[in-house]
């Protein structure tokens, strides 16, 4: 019991922080939140190709799955992130929205969602509505 | 005596003169002729077609697809039924498919021929075996539908093969046949055609060419097809230089890829590669000996020989073909039997062709050629993928054209008439799914849905209704609306006193109903009070691009969209509230298989999510107890579409749109004089689109709620909030703080609560 307790304490200390801190963090592959299996290894597919850096066969798999499963924000985030990786914030901020719409009570993507809205802004230049971006994340982290 | 000798020798050198004057002129034409060889022969030959692909159906577990409808779409794929010992074959036994893809080339990386197993259960796809490793792969796509070309200049259509991709039965038996010294001569054979004149003698009509393959080339290559003695001399001048300058397998790779072997309404079928796709649906390789006898045999007279519209005299000529070659001992007597008896086995349809689906073909070229030049696309033979779904554009034009006719015949129209289009795509992606542009669908004409500009009548209501419901302090859908006689005066223009459908005045009705029930009257004072300009702006928002008038009449839709127009509007409130352009192409590819261009899923809200929300939510009621109550025998209730139902002025225009969960669709139906159709929205338009929809399988509607949104228990009667204390009461979704917060005289707690919320309201202002 004790053991979980000082994990949670720890995986809370470390998702506060990130929420002001967003970053690296940010990258860690959340579950798709899909039991099935196709859209799994889409998205499998979508990350390792992201990570070598081939973003628009990632987005392109990601779109495949989404045909899939239309519904399923974690996967709208997904190509939100693949999109803000491609240098497009403007359209990856639209995308984490459209993310959310679908979210419904998963708090954690919620939050990822505004973080990646934060980044979008920042990149963009738009600092105030960082800001905002990121303390609706924290904010909604708190909730949790 | 010196004057003679002067004058012959005046005379030798004119004629020297001239002599070397006509050798030169020769030898420049000469020269000519081989500039002309050689740069066409070594420069790109052949301009290729951009090919255009279906998306691909994808399989994977919990797929809703049957097994009967899995194997409608092999059909489709041009699947051989029977024997599993190719890629493109498959079985059936009940529930159970098993089945070899072909291998295709993807955007995203090639997939192989996949051997295996589809296991069903009902309506669904329950699981996947790849019958060679014993693996379960979580999905797996079956090869695209090509559904057409952009064509070159005259129509050419070809598919390039190497000459080592070519079955040797297929050159022996062409050379054979055709020129059978093509290895010893030098472009042109005497002996050939002595051969040919001496059976064409005895012969009443021509048998013989007497041509070589070289000679054919060239006159299919450079030459036009007048039979003048100066372009035989032309054309054999040249065979000499081909020859000479290049390799007989050079010229003979060349004569394979050039040569015309059939026609397809206004496409021409080149080469053999091309040939093996259009008349067997396989590709050269995997030819027989029959099969290729047969193509060889075609050389002569693509049309006389025709196998789909001949296939005695096509049978005929292959066996002509192949008894050639056994009597040269080219093939053994055992093959000639066989081969012999075979039966044509050409496909019962060409598996692609001058596009089944023009209408869309039509977007789709619209839509590349903002990217790419024409030239461009009917010459570098590019890939494009496209959004189109054969099973909804099947059920699209069925449903079109049977309901037409049937319309026709209960209201006594005359026979043809009436005219349709339908616009049908994915509500989260825009993905195009089917596009249909009339009722005789393949044939390429006008194109209703992307170019027949028509008054869209109370389509556009739901841009007045978004408007109001983005001011929820306002509006929300129990608020009061009124329906009593409107006379409208603008200056400089002439009195306004919109009417009912029902020429009645409905007085105090709910904001919902009003929309539900499509009032006129309550809709063009609600316009009028929110202002023309805030409803524009909404139209504009939901992806209205054209430039809308700013008179009141615009508040009923008498301005014209395109049905392509009207499906970008609805598409913005079937996706919550997101502009999603409608696409049709998904990627780009070159002929290598190269990805060169993808266009990428897009969205930017454009619109309130919760007005959205609540405007979707009046959607469902028209289809609940509106207009659009017809749905319900085509569709359960449970699906709860929304939707919208439009008739213009003297009923000639019929609209409607709707959406499910999954899927939006429009359906316009009229007459091309723009005449009187006799038909409602609910009339027409509805049945059309009932009877699609009902073969599509829908997703039922459930929008996700946005934040901004709750819903509040009202009283029925009154619209107030209500308690238990009321029998008949109805779940309204409000914009947090715009709900009724009056509690209705049916609950319990009515008149003390009421006096209360009197003093709360009266202090909280």
């Amino acid at each position: 019991m004790n053991m979980r307790y000082a994990i949670s304490v720890f995986a809370a200390l470390a998702l506060s922080s990130c929420a002001n801190l967003p970053g690296p963090s940010e990258s860690e592959p959340q579950s798709v939140g899909s039991d099935n299996n196709a859209v799994v290894a889409l998205v499998e597919s979508a990350r390792l190709d992201a990570a070598a850096g081939q973003f628009s066969v990632a987005a392109s798999h990601l779109e495949r799955a989404l045909r899939i499963e239309p519904r399923n924000a974690a996967l709208w985030h997904e190509l939100a992130r693949v999109t803000l990786n491609q240098g497009q914030p403007d359209q990856a901020a639209q995308l984490a929205t459209k993310s959310n719409t679908f979210a419904g009570q998963n708090v954690a993507l919620r939050a990822s969602n505004w973080r990646l809205i934060g980044q979008a802004r920042t990149q963009t230049g738009d600092r105030e509505g960082a800001e905002s971006a990121f303390d609706k994340a924290a904010q909604i982290e708190r909730q949790r | 005596m010196r004057r003679l000798k002067l004058k012959k020798y005046l005379r030798l050198r004119t004629f020297v003169r001239a002599g070397v004057l006509l050798l030169a002129a020769l030898a420049v034409y000469v020269l000519y002729l081989d500039v002309t060889i050689q740069t066409q022969f070594e420069g790109k030959r052949w301009a290729l077609p951009a090919r255009v692909y279906a998306s691909p159906l994808e399989l994977y577990p919990g797929k809703k697809i049957s097994a009967a409808q899995l194997s409608e779409e092999l059909m489709a794929l041009n699947y051989r039924h029977g024997n599993l010992n190719e890629p493109g074959s498959y079985l059936r036994d009940r529930e159970r498919i098993e089945l070899i893809t072909r291998p295709f080339a993807y955007w995203d990386g090639a997939q192989p021929a996949l051997r295996m197993a589809v296991t069903f259960s009902g309506k669904q796809i329950t699981g996947i075996e790849n019958l060679d490793t014993g693996q379960s792969p979580p999905l797996a796509r079956l090869d695209p539908l090509l559904i057409g070309g952009i064509y070159p200049a005259h129509n050419e259509d070809r598919v390039l093969v190497k000459l080592n991709e070519v079955p040797p039965a297929l050159v022996r038996a062409l050379i054979t046949v055709e020129d059978r010294n093509f290895y010893e001569h030098h472009g042109v054979d005497p002996r050939g055609i002595a051969r040919a004149l001496w059976t064409n003698l005895r012969a009443a009509d021509a048998v013989q060419g007497g041509s070589t393959l070289t000679q054919q080339l060239v006159k299919n290559f450079y030459l036009t097809s007048d039979r003048t003695l100066r372009r035989k001399a032309t054309e054999a001048i040249m065979a000499l230089l081909l020859d000479a300058h290049y390799l007989k397998d050079e010229i003979l790779e060349a004569y394979v890829n050039e040569i015309y072997l059939g026609q397809d309404g206004n496409r021409a079928i080149h080469g053999f590669g091309l040939a093996a796709q259009y008349y067997f649906d396989r590709p050269l390789q995997q030819l027989s000996l029959s099969q290729a006898a047969l193509l060889v045999g075609l050389v002569k007279g693509p049309s006389y020989y025709d196998p789909r519209r001949h296939p005695e005299r096509a049978a005929a000529r292959r066996n002509l073909v192949l008894a050639e070659l056994a009597e040269r001992n080219a093939i053994a007597t055992s093959e000639y039997l066989s081969a012999k008896t075979a039966p044509l086995d050409v496909t019962v349809r060409a598996p692609m062709g001058t596009s089944p689906y023009p209408a869309f073909l039509g977007l789709v070229h619209r839509q590349l050629r903002s990217d790419y030049s024409d030239v461009d696309l009917r010459s570098e033979g590019l890939r494009i993928f496209t959004t189109l779904d054969p099973r909804t554009e099947r059920a699209a034009e069925q449903a079109l054209a049977t309901r037409l006719t049937t319309l026709e015949k209960q209201r006594r129209i005359p026979a043809g008439v009436l005219e349709g289009a339908i616009v049908v795509t994915s509500t989260e992606h825009g993905e195009v799914l089917a596009m249909v542009g009339g009722r005789r669908t393949r044939y390429e004409g006008f194109n209703r849905a992307l170019d027949a500009v028509r008054q869209i009548g109370s389509l556009i209501k739901p841009a007045v209704y978004l408007a109001a419901l983005s001011r929820p302090s306002q509006y929300t859908l129990t608020t009061r609306l009124d329906d009593s006689p409107l006379v409208w005066k603008e200056p400089g223009i002439t009195e306004w006193a919109p009417q009912n459908y029902d020429k009645q005045f409905h007085g105090d009705v709910e904001l919902r109903t009003a929309l539900a029930e499509s009032y006129n009257v309550s809709s063009a004072r609600l316009g009028l009070a929110l202002g023309l300009p805030a409803v524009i702006e909404s139209a504009h928002q939901l992806g209205i691009e054209r430039t809308l008038p700013p008179y009141g009449s615009t508040l009923l839709g008498t301005i014209g969209l395109t049905p392509f127009e009207v499906t970008q509007m609805y598409q913005t409130l079937a996706s919550g509230g997101f502009l999603t352009p409608l696409r049709a192409i998904r990627e780009v590819q070159t002929p290598d298989g190269v990805p060169l261009k993808r266009y990428s899923l897009s969205v930017a809200q454009a619109v309130d999510p919760g007005a959205t929300y609540l405007t979707v939510t009046a959607l469902q009621q028209v289809v609940q107890s509106g207009t659009a109550t017809g749905l319900s025998a085509f569709l359960p209730a449970d699906l709860k579409i929304a939707g919208k139902t439009g008739t213009t002025d003297d009923l000639r225009d019929s609209w409607f749109a709707g959406f499910t969960g999954d899927k939006l669709a429009i359906v316009w139906v009229g007459r091309d004089d723009n005449q009187s159709t006799g038909l409602t929205g609910a009339a027409g338009a509805l049945m059309v689109w009932g009877q699609m929809m009902a073969t599509l399988d829908p997703e039922p509607l459930t929008p996700p709620m946005p934040e901004s949104i709750e819903l509040v228990r009202v009283d029925t009667k009154t619209g107030l909030r209500a308690d238990s204390g009321c029998s008949d009461t109805v779940e309204i979704p409000y914009v947090r703080g715009s709900a009724p917060t009056e509690m209705a005289p049916c609950s319990g707690r009515s008149p003390v609560q009421s006096i209360k919320n009197w003093f709360r309201r009266l202090f909280e202002r």
